[in-house]
């Protein structure tokens, strides 16, 4: 395959000079991340690494390394190559005996590092990433117009031999800058206004003013919504809608007020834990209820659970550590230093939450209308009368979030009854079932939601056996909707095992008694006695019973109802091994010292300054989406198997002023960015320069990419005048062909909208995980079904066919044609030349206008010849006055809404 | 020392940027082998050279070894079909019709919806045995019966998903979860295709619904999103905003993308990204696709024996037409044809989903198209390089369903992962050949297994690959279709 054969010429052409170098420099000492770990990583450790130990060995971490291996003894003695197996099995001639086994001899230049490596010690190195970034003094490069970013751009360039680009067009500038920060072109009034304004000052100005813009937070969310894997649908079979929309709105927010990404984090990641969460902090914890969940028949929650929490590890690391611990979940990692053990002492940071696959998506937090506030407010403030704070915590939590809670699929040993649709309760006459190990201990009430509509049932529970003694009886009078009641308990002490019998004597055999979704062993309300009490009772009890607003948030379990966390063998959740409890790799900083052991203590680990992972992924990424290339351009991958750094400095500079100076703001970060030269350089690229950088790697030239699928939807809307601007809200659903979705069970359909919300900002468009929106995943949008890093530009004629054909991109050229019309009057050119200014924000040049007006010649011919061709591309009933101009138009405006300057920034 | 480094690292780099998304389409365009590519639209007043360019990605490209399949149609019966009605003929399941279920089959084992203590189930067909590899087949498969000489059956296929959504997506991406390439994904991100006018990966559905695990099924997962399956629908257009808008003839739809090429090849003369020649590329394509997608997704004009063989209705959606079309489709160089039919899931709940009634229509719907299929490519020459395979995503039950602890309306199965029957064709697999057992009862395999990742280890064998070396980086990480597992399935290769 070519990557092998490029690979070995490029290893002939670094060994011959390698060998050439060794032998006239003197010998330094060898560089364990630079020279060893590649060879290991690419020789030694798919047979002596982190998934197997071939003999015993392994070379993945020093002491396994040192370590005796199978033979008894061990394979390489520091400091004593030539009594080192490890190098002599390197060189041996027996077949049998040479290593690596499977593959080819290492070259006399690998031999030479390792050999030199054993004899200065066999230390290991740090890996850079996993080294914090200190401050690093900026170059000392003269520059002009510019700012820090450019002298370390600069020396760079100075060293490849290159020169930066000249200044790009102010209105090339105008377009990009306004797409960059904002997603959306330039409005025509910033265009006259940045047209006239020729002081130094106005790109500056321009910059503040799209930092300040709403529309800045819809685009660095979209950004975040990739990571996050938000959508508005559960995923899997039945993909039914989630109404998770808040926590969007949340991001977008964040972005606007420019929150530090310190604060950022660590309310996503741990809102709930933070004192008083308000609702804004809990909604942030969103984030991690993006996971899919299974609501397909005969599915086990834990296991969706399960896999739900293993997401979350995984993403967390991904999106704020920028490596990968997937694998680790099976064994430890094959190439960078994370224990198989280290994934699950992560997972222990997130194995207690209350959610758990339930098909309503508990816990949610409930956004209550002014009456159910006022509500919330005078239980409230009995309480706090009469209670302790724990008692108020307690009962504000469960007003806001119904939680602690316990689900029915937590019941077993059925008799005459199961588990329906494996979500609800459902026991058939003198059927029973048996709620295991419930700390009922001083309960005084049981909540439970349940519904029937059958007159005449009863509910008889007994604890620790089905003829044990009787806790209570309770009558279940007929409930259409999910009803919640208040069951009284008898004084109990500690853990047991509740035996729910049902009864219904007047049911055929086949019905069940009534269906329970859930159970709540609550406390009685403190001031019990006083006068009010019982009504303060009746109101909390209404009030569970409304039915507000209410969207997924993250609930840590409380003490009681702790899980406990196991490694699983071979990633299998069925086969538990040794518990483990919250920790994180030893190999990054270490967890700080008054950190609590839950996620709120890991978020804080996370943004310590002495993480030397976070602040350099996080300005790596917004690199990546500014320049098209991140500085590490395997953005998801920062460990040992991605890419180094073009500009090492660089990024430890970015990553240390984004936490010391800038404080973890974004806006400040971007500001930065966009005003260095390097930024505003012109985009164009030589063949010279296209052969030596072809990915602009350097930025010896301003950027030149495709827009995103959003940017391409909003500019299309926003250079035709149709786009909405409001923000927020539930998700809305444009124009998309009949019959894409077709999903198994969900009895869900797509209803265009035809209020204007058709044209809203890509942000708000429906996300359906298992049908995502056509036009968005043609241009490489994410189905959001895991995490994504960094979505891969790709080109290809589906995409052409979007912006020539979908009805939503017609419309778009329909809109702009009749605007061209009506500014350009009766002068074709006149028109066209207002067109494309429209687009582009800048003039057209004479030689593309004289192709845009033959086509405009073609077409005007056709629909003078064939007005129904022009009404039907109009779609109008009515002639209206100039038609065929205005279809010729249309077709010039699809032309102009195709070119590439447009689809590129 | 440092120089040494430094090209040292730029050699692993240059390997990991071969393989990374971003590079993959750059390489293309700026990589050696560049060939122009013949065009509808040269010669239309173009003032510019044509430009030297290899922007596609969909290209042919050779596998490790020489393969014995040149396209894959892959027939997959969304919901599991039974193995026990069709192919896995069990007298002794017969014997113990109606009788409760010894406890020692359901120890230990979780079910989808079988609770407590169900009855076994007899089978619920007539079986023979058919040709002179002595096949066995029910009296459901009169027309595939006919072809029992063809396949090679696989009768101790095994999974661990027991549930539909992950367990397609085992059976379509080599993983339970969302997030992996699919099959056909793989094969065209190694192979490419043959036909740039078509894209190289179709998928069609019929039975009313996608699969349960929606359109990931058919997703190019980590993959650039080129190689994902492109469906093909009977319905509106045959691939989504294929047709001009109303009102826009096909002239003016080629002015208006000559215009746009005059301009855009104007722009790489001023910008000189190859991105920008890429997208001149595509325009093209997208022209040219326009013409041949609706060509042939066009069956009317087939002749009358083919529709009597397949019978086939042009303008319906109809796993008949959709095997047709995948004939067609492979015929013209598609390179992966992936036929989804649903309403295969029979548990017993309604007349449909039932053993005794809907899986008999359901057999009926596909019977005659799978023969007129296999008999057609044979007639074509094609069997020997279309790799057919047939199968559901796992198995059913010798249990009578008994969801929710209940008697059922109708009889059915419930979903079963420990054994169930898919067969292959054509492509150097073995003619008239039977491989794996099961006990028996039809409840467990007890000789040659057949894991899930083995059966794509095995189509990757056929088309030329080493399953283990078609890989992709991703995450810091190689990933391939059969992730740490796969085993070729030799005995059943010719």
């Amino acid at each position: 395959m070519r990557s092998t054969s490029t690979y070995r010429a490029a290893l002939l052409v670094s060994v011959v000079i390698g060998i050439a170098v060794t032998a006239c420099h003197s010998r330094k000492r060898t560089d364990f991340s630079a020279e060893v770990k590649p060879i290991l990583n690419k020789h030694c450790i798919s047979c002596h690494g982190g998934v197997k130990q071939s003999g015993g060995f392994s070379v993945l971490f020093r002491e396994e390394a040192l370590g005796n291996t199978k033979s008894g003894k061990p394979a390489i003695l520091p400091g004593h190559p030539e009594r080192s197996e490890f190098i002599r099995r390197l060189t041996c001639k027996d077949p049998k005996e040479r290593m690596p086994q499977k593959g080819e001899p290492l070259t006399a230049a690998e031999v030479d590092i390792l050999t030199r490596w054993v004899k200065e010690g066999a230390e290991w190195g740090e890996h850079w990433a996993y080294v914090a970034p200190k401050a690093v003094p900026v170059p000392d490069i003269k520059v002009e117009n510019g700012n820090d970013i450019d002298r370390f751009i600069i020396e760079k360039l100075q060293q490849e031999g290159l020169k930066p680009s000249k200044p790009a067009d102010p209105m090339t500038l105008l377009r990009r800058v306004s797409l960059d920060l904002t997603g959306l072109p330039p409005t025509p009034a910033m265009v006259t206004a940045f047209t006239a304004d020729h002081s130094p000052a106005a790109y500056r100005r321009l910059v503040d003013s799209l930092l300040q813009s709403p529309h800045y937070g819809e685009r660095w969310a979209a950004m975040w919504l990739d990571l996050a894997r938000y959508s508005d649908t559960k995923g899997y079979e039945r993909d039914a809608s989630r109404n998770i929309w808040r926590y969007r709105d949340w991001v977008i927010d964040a972005f606007n007020q420019d929150m530090p990404y310190d604060s950022f984090t660590i309310v996503q990641l741990a809102g709930d834990l933070l004192p008083h969460p308000t609702n804004a902090q809990l909604i942030a914890t969103g984030f991690n209820r993006n996971t899919m969940s299974n609501d397909e028949g005969g599915t086990q929650d834990e296991e969706f659970r399960t896999a739900a929490v293993m997401d979350r590890v995984s993403t967390t690391m991904e999106v704020w550590q920028g490596i990968t611990i997937g694998c680790v979940q099976c064994h430890s990692h094959p190439y960078d230093p994370f224990r198989f053990e280290d994934y699950y002492k992560l997972l222990a940071f997130m194995n207690n939450t209350r959610d758990e696959d339930t098909h309503m998506e508990h816990p949610k937090l409930r956004l209550y209308d002014s009456i159910g506030l006022a509500e919330v407010s005078r239980i409230s403030e009995w309480v706090q009368q009469h209670g302790n704070t724990a008692q108020v915590a307690d009962v504000q939590q469960f007003m806001k979030v119904l939680e602690p809670k316990v689900h029915a699929h937590d019941c077993d040993n059925y008799i005459n009854g199961a588990l329906y649709d494996t979500k609800y309760l459902g026991v058939r006459h003198n059927g029973s079932c048996r709620l295991p190990a419930q700390a009922i201990g001083g309960k005084t009430q049981l909540l439970m939601n349940y519904w029937t509509g059958n007159k005449g049932g009863a509910l008889e529970c007994r604890l620790d056996s089905l003829n044990g003694p009787l806790y209570f009886t309770q009558a279940l009078a007929p409930a259409s909707d999910r009803t919640v009641i208040a069951i009284p308990l008898p004084a109990s002490t500690g853990k047991h095992d509740l035996y729910l019998k049902f009864r219904n004597t007047s049911l055929k055999p086949d019905d069940p008694v009534c269906m329970v979704e859930w159970f709540a062993f609550r406390d009685d309300l403190p001031g019990k006695g006083q006068p009010g009490y019982d009504a303060v009772n009746a109101q909390l009890l209404a009030l569970v019973n409304t039915h507000p607003e209410d969207v997924p948030v993250m609930i840590e379990n409380p003490p009681v109802m702790q899980r406990a966390t196991h490694i699983f063998e071979r990633g299998n959740w069925m086969v538990p091994g040794k518990a483990v409890t919250p920790d994180v790799p030893h190999s990054l900083n270490p967890f700080p010292a008054k950190a609590p052991r839950n996620r709120l203590g890991l978020a804080e680990w996370i943004t310590d300054p002495a993480n030397p992972l976070t602040a350099r992924v996080m300005v790596n990424r917004l690199w990546e989406q500014i320049f098209g290339i991140g500085i590490v351009e395997t953005v998801e991958d920062f460990g040992t198997q991605g890419f180094l750094p073009s500009h090492p400095a660089l990024l430890d500079w970015l990553a240390y002023q984004y936490m010391h100076e800038y404080r973890w703001s974004t806006k400040k970060l971007l500001r930065e960015i966009v005003l260095s030269s390097t930024y505003q350089q012109d985009a164009t690229t030589t063949p010279a320069l296209q052969e030596k950088d072809p990915a602009n790697r350097l930025l010896a030239r301003g950027p030149h990419f495709r827009l995103t699928s959003e940017e391409i939807r909003d500019q299309a809307l926003a250079v035709s005048g149709l786009l909405n601007r409001n923000m927020h809200g539930r998700a809305v659903m444009p124009y998309q062909p009949e019959g894409i979705w077709q999903s198994v069970w969900s009895g869900e359909y797509w209803k265009t909208a035809q209020d204007g919300n058709q044209y809203r900002r890509a942000i708000y468009v429906f996300q359906k995980r298992t049908s995502p929106y056509p036009s968005m995943i043609t241009f490489d949008g994410s189905s959001r079904e895991v995490c994504l890093q960094r979505r891969i530009r790709t080109n290809t004629p589906l995409q052409a066919l979007v912006t020539l054909n979908d009805p939503v991109y017609v419309e778009t050229a329909r809109a702009l044609a009749q605007n061209m019309q009506r500014n350009g009057r009766n002068d074709a050119a006149a028109c066209i030349r207002w067109g494309y200014h429209a687009a582009m924000s800048k003039s057209l040049p004479d030689n593309k206008l004289a192709i845009l007006q033959r086509l405009y010649g073609q077409a005007l011919q056709q629909y003078k010849k064939s007005p129904d061709d022009a009404k039907k591309l109009l779609q109008c009933k009515e002639t209206p006055p100039q038609m065929a101009e205005l279809a010729a138009l249309t077709v010039v405006a699809n032309a102009i809404m195709n070119l590439d300057e447009f689809l590129t920034i | 020392m440092a120089k040494h480094d430094k090209l040292l690292r730029e050699a692993n780099e240059e390997t990991l940027r071969y393989i990374t998304r971003r590079h993959f389409l750059l390489d293309c365009v700026t990589g050696l082998g560049a060939a122009a590519l013949g065009s509808l639209l040269t010669g239309c007043g173009s003032s510019v050279k044509p430009v030297d360019f290899s922007a596609d990605p969909m290209a042919p490209r050779a596998p490790h070894f020489p393969g014995r399949a040149k396209s894959v149609i892959y027939l997959h019966m969304a919901g599991a079909p039974s193995q026990l009605e069709l192919f896995d003929y069990k007298p002794e399941l017969q014997k113990l019709h109606n009788q409760l279920c010894p406890p020692s089959l359901l120890e230990g084992k979780k079910f989808a919806f079988i609770r407590g203590v169900p009855k076994m189930l007899g089978p619920q067909a007539i079986f023979s045995q058919h040709g002179e590899s002595r096949a066995w087949v029910s009296d459901h498969l009169p027309h595939f019966a006919t072809m029992a000489d063809e396949v090679s059956f696989l009768k101790a296929v095994q999974t661990d998903q027991f549930n539909h959504g992950p367990a397609q997506l085992l059976m379509q991406t080599g993983n339970a979860r969302l997030g992996r390439p699919s099959i056909g994904s793989w094969v065209t991100y190694g192979l490419g295709t043959e036909n740039s006018n078509l894209p190289g990966f179709v998928v069609l559905t019929s039975g009313g619904k996608t699969p349960d695990a929606g359109k990931s099924v058919w997703g190019s997962g980590f993959l650039p999103s080129v190689y994902q399956g492109v469906q093909c629908r009977t319905k509106g257009d045959p691939v989504l905003f294929l047709t001009d808008p109303d009102g826009m003839n096909r002239d003016l739809r080629k002015q208006s993308i000559e215009a746009i090429n005059d301009i855009n090849r104007q722009e790489y003369e001023n910008f000189g990204d190859p991105e920008t020649v890429a997208r001149i590329a595509q325009y093209e394509l997208a022209y040219k696709m326009q013409i041949s997608v609706p060509d042939v997704m066009d069956i009317s004009k087939e002749p009358a024996y083919i529709h009597e063989l397949y019978g086939t209705q042009p303008g319906k959606e109809s796993f008949a037409n959709n095997c047709l079309l995948a004939r067609k489709l492979v015929e013209k160089g598609v390179r992966f044809v992936q036929l989804y039919d649903w309403g295969w899931d029979s548990h017993g709940t309604d007349e449909n989903l039932a053993i005794d009634y809907g899986f008999r229509n359901k057999c009926r719907e596909i019977d005659r198209p799978v023969a007129a299929l296999l008999k057609d490519l044979k007639q074509r020459g094609l069997l020997d390089e279309t790799l057919v395979i047939w199968g559901g995503e796992f198995g059913r039950t010798p249990m009578q369903e008994n969801r929710d602890g209940k008697d059922m309306p109708y009889l059915g199965r419930d979903h079963h992962v420990e054994a169930f029957t898919m067969w292959m064709a054509g492509a150097g697999i073995k003619k008239g050949f039977s491989w794996g057992e099961t006990d028996e009862i039809g409840y467990a395999a007890v000789k040659g297994k057949v894991a899930i990742n083995d059966i794509h280890a095995t189509i990757l064998q056929q088309l030329g690959f080493d399953h283990e070396k078609l890989i992709y980086q991703f995450q810091g990480r190689p990933f391939r279709l059969t992730d740490v597992g796969g085993h070729v399935i030799t005995p059943i290769l010719a």
